[in-house]
């Protein structure tokens, strides 16, 4: 397991340097610089190839991209060619927002999903199991800004309960927070939903159940730790997602997150910006990945992982 | 200055929701006492109705990508510096006539119209209580010369001797003795502790405007030096001379500014946040819910706002100081023939364009290049008035006429940009039976393809926006020819506009500088390097106790920032 650990820590080595080799070529490849920012008034080509000059834009692309790993193996980002701030400023500042309200969102979709999917599978084709294909049908074929604007019509600007943007006190996290759960709060009720039935099916709990378990013991102990498999694989790649902030959910409720700076950075060819950035969302995807595959041992033991 | 292109992705659709939304009966929060018309100036400095603690809370839109005065250029980021510093000039909210700011006077010119020599007033202070002086001006103007700095607004002060030379010469490759010798060169000098001097290339009568620009204001080299590249983020180098000082910057979030105790005039607000709703839509929803004192109307919600008493009692009209137009290719058939590009200007109907696209949230373009309400303004100016049958003729008397090459409209894409090609496309296509093909490119795409002739579209959206209300920074920036930001473009060159523009430029007497340009607009607009479409206007919604505003082209909240004032509510 230790080894197994460390050897796919050692491959996000090369997992990463081929991210950042796409991510550079393909920055570079579209049209424009980061100095085309003014329509109604371009920089002149001269001033623009003096720019590139002091920003090292001038040099071959491979001599830059050497440049970059460089620095980028003593954690040097450098500095944003469109903003006064250095990434890893930006990054310090933005992601633990995005972060936040990730985790966050991801507590409360758990925190609903695994009951509600649990009791729907038990009680399947009752009134709960109804209700809950409901709201899972809502939550994952309505998309998230447009639940934005209905919340923000109902709760700020009609009933006054909440503020419509911002971040930093509990009642402006509330919206974003709910609204960012409910894709995956639904998604993650229909898979527990699934996985739970088909547990439920298998002849393990029944010979748990000729056993004489109680049936708390059966569901809990047997079913349900085998049909978190599916959840957990799900889990994952929903976790990076979210606290690698979402650009729209950020956008709506004016929320100083990660999300919104990334998207701005490709706008704007800011490429020290879209490097990092890239690079850490990489790197938090693969983390995640890894620590499902861990999970899954010890979710399963005919799971054995690294052999 | 430069608008930019905001955030579209969810404009629409939140506009849908929310217009559909405010048409049922808004829960009314007025105020009691909305008798002043929201934005009336302050009847007395001692604004007894004031409330002493409150906080005023206006909109930026989006964080600011500097805040260094030296280096910045759009709209939010001069928000944020004009809160925090001050000029030696500033503008007259009434007449956008430059006034004394930091100095004492206008300056005093020399006779043969070349050294602008301004004096600070008495007892100018930064808000750390320490005396400003013209060192400081002098070092403000040197910053945004020198090449160093990579500033791109330095080319409003090129009028300033050896500035262009300096800031054109590359740092990466100069020694440090050429480059001392270039700033050695540059006409910015300070006499003694309150005066400062510019030198010009030539006489600028229009210099006391380009001194009220954030280009221009001071900066303590000492603070510059301490904080680095990031003296601008922190309010202990962040210092400043004007109404406010910069309290706080959360990144994407908000600034916050409180009063400078230390400004020459009493500033009547206590705090002042900024914060950055980058949806229009998003920032009329905090409007509504009481988050927002001051916010925009856009065509989208324009419905919902009249279609609610409240809301529309709110309302305030704010003149705009933007003329967008659709720019040709004179060297690209078909537009390279006078008589195409007069066709497709003739047959534009810019009154309904105003009413359906703009939901008459701005002017139809009626008089030339310059927008109404600035000096320079030309009603007369109907060369490019909409006459479909002189349309029609001009077109069937061109070179073009019996094969018309394709013809492709290239635009940022944007919704609004969107919605105002489609109309023009549908006008030619009516009017003139020419079929335009829409060629919608992302705005960095189209940044860098309209940089020359060469790579320019046929025909293409322009648009200006002026840095200082005179006509200079019209006609003579915009369309001289080479360098004209809209004229290297288009390949716009007629030496008869450049003549007349040169000698305006130079025109002591302000009413024969008036004459010239005005006789230089009716040449542009008979050259037809562009067809005017409408001056920008807008509309914001305005708390009605927010008190002491000065409405003009600079905003609501842009000039007068002394007086504005939140009353008890």
């Amino acid at each position: 397991m230790t080894r197994y650990a460390i050897q796919r820590l050692l491959l996000l080595v090369p997992t990463l340097f081929f991210v950042a080799l796409i991510t550079f070529a393909l920055a570079r490849a579209a049209p424009g610089s980061p100095f085309d920012r003014n329509q109604d008034r371009p920089l002149p080509q001269a001033t623009i190839e003096r720019l590139n000059r002091i920003y090292g834009l001038d040099k071959p692309m491979h001599e830059q991209f050497v440049l970059f790993l460089g620095n980028a193996v003593r954690f040097d980002f450098g500095s944003s060619l469109v903003r006064d701030r250095a990434v890893a400023d930006i990054v310090k500042q933005q992601f633990p927002v995005s972060a936040q309200l990730g985790v966050q969102a991801l507590l409360l979709a758990l925190a609903i999903a695994l009951p509600l999917g649990v009791i729907s599978a038990l009680r399947h084709n009752s009134a709960v199991d109804y209700g809950s294909l409901l709201f899972a049908t809502i939550g994952t074929t309505i998309p998230s800004f447009v639940l934005a604007i209905f919340a923000i019509y109902i709760f700020s600007v009609n009933l006054h309960w909440l503020p419509v943007f911002g971040w930093g006190t509990v009642d402006k996290m509330v919206l974003p927070t709910i609204i960012l759960s409910l894709g995956p709060m639904a998604f993650l009720t229909r898979i527990t939903r699934a996985s739970m039935l088909e547990a439920i099916r298998q002849d393990y709990v029944r010979t748990a159940r000729a056993k004489g378990l109680s049936e708390q013991a059966v569901i809990v102990g047997h079913a349900m730790k085998n049909a978190m498999i599916p959840v957990a694989t799900v889990l994952g790649p929903f976790t990076a997602f979210l606290i690698t902030g979402s650009f729209l959910i950020e956008t709506v409720f004016s929320v100083p997150g990660l999300g919104r700076e990334f998207v701005r950075s490709i706008g704007s060819r800011d490429y020290p910006v879209i490097m990092g950035v890239f690079l850490l969302f990489a790197f938090l995807i693969a983390a995640a990945n890894l620590t499902v595959d861990l999970v899954y041992g010890v979710l399963d033991p005919r799971i054995k992982v690294g052999k | 200055m430069h608008r930019k292109t905001p955030w579209s992705l969810l404009a629409m659709l939140i506009s849908l929701a929310l217009v559909a939304a405010a048409c049922q009966p808004a829960p009314t929060t007025t105020p009691g006492g909305a008798t002043t018309a929201p934005g009336a100036p302050a009847a007395t400095a001692a604004a007894g109705d004031a409330d002493p603690d409150a906080t005023l809370v206006t909109n930026l839109g989006s964080e600011p990508d500097s805040i260094d005065p030296h280096k910045a250029s759009f709209v939010g980021e001069i928000a944020v510096i004009m809160n925090v510093f001050e000029g030696l000039m500033i503008l007259d909210p009434k007449t956008l006539k430059p006034i004394p700011g930091a100095a004492s006077a206008k300056a005093a010119v020399s006779s043969d119209g070349l050294k602008y020599t301004y004096t600070l007033r008495d007892g100018t202070k930064w808000s750390d209580g320490s005396p400003v002086s013209a060192k400081d001006f002098a070092y403000g103007y040197t910053r945004t010369c020198d090449p160093a700095t990579a500033g791109q607004y330095s080319y409003v002060l090129y009028v300033i001797v050896g500035c262009e030379d300096w800031n054109s010469m590359d740092v990466t490759k100069a020694t440090a003795a050429e480059l001392q010798a270039a700033k050695d060169k540059l006409g910015v000098k300070a006499l003694d502790d309150k005066r400062v001097e510019f030198t010009l290339n030539e006489p600028a009568p229009y210099f006391d405007s380009i001194a009220t620009l954030w280009v221009g204001v001071p900066a303590r080299e000492s603070d510059v030096t301490k904080g680095g590249d990031a003296w601008t983020e922190s309010p202990a180098t962040y210092i400043g001379n004007g109404p406010f000082k910069m309290t706080e910057w959360k990144h994407n979030d908000s600034f916050t500014f409180e009063r400078n105790e230390n400004y020459r005039l009493p500033v009547k607000l206590k705090k002042w946040t900024y914060v950055m709703i980058n949806e229009t839509a998003v920032a009329f929803a905090a409007y509504q819910n009481d988050q927002l004192d001051i916010t925009g109307v856009t065509s989208e919600n324009l419905r919902a706002v009249e279609a609610d008493a409240t809301l529309k009692a709110q309302m305030v009209d704010v003149p705009g100081d933007c003329d967008i137009y659709a720019g040709y290719n004179l060297k690209k058939p078909p537009f390279d023939d006078l008589k195409v590009r007069m066709a497709f200007s003739k047959s534009v109907d810019r009154a309904a364009f105003v009413e359906t696209v703009l939901a008459g949230i701005g002017k139809p373009a009626d008089g030339g290049f310059i927008p109404v309400g600035q000096p320079g303004y030309d009603p007369a100016d109907k060369a490019q008035a909409f006459d479909v049958a002189a349309a029609k003729k001009l077109l069937s008397e061109s070179q073009y006429a019996t094969a018309m090459p394709p013809i492709k409209f290239t635009f940022a894409s944007s919704n609004l940009n969107k919605l105002i090609m489609s109309f023009l496309q549908q006008q030619w296509k009516t009017n003139l039976g020419v079929e335009v093909a829409l060629d919608p490119v992302e705005s960095t795409v189209f940044t860098q393809l309209v940089k020359s002739p060469e790579t320019t579209p046929q025909l293409f959206r322009l648009g200006w926006c002026l840095d200082f209300p005179h006509e200079q920074n019209w006609h003579s920036t915009v369309w001289k020819s080479g360098a004209g930001v809209s004229a290297a473009r288009t390949g716009y060159n007629n030496p008869e506009f450049d003549r007349l523009t040169g000698l305006a430029d130079r025109e002591t007497d302000p009413a024969k500088a008036a004459d010239l340009y005005i006789q230089a607009g009716k040449i542009l607009s008979q050259d037809a390097p562009a067809t005017w479409i409408y001056y920008t206007q807008s509309k914001r919604l305005v708390k009605p106790w927010v008190k002491g505003l000065s409405i003009s082209a600079r905003g609501v909240t842009g000039l007068g920032k002394h007086d504005i004032y939140v009353a008890k509510h």
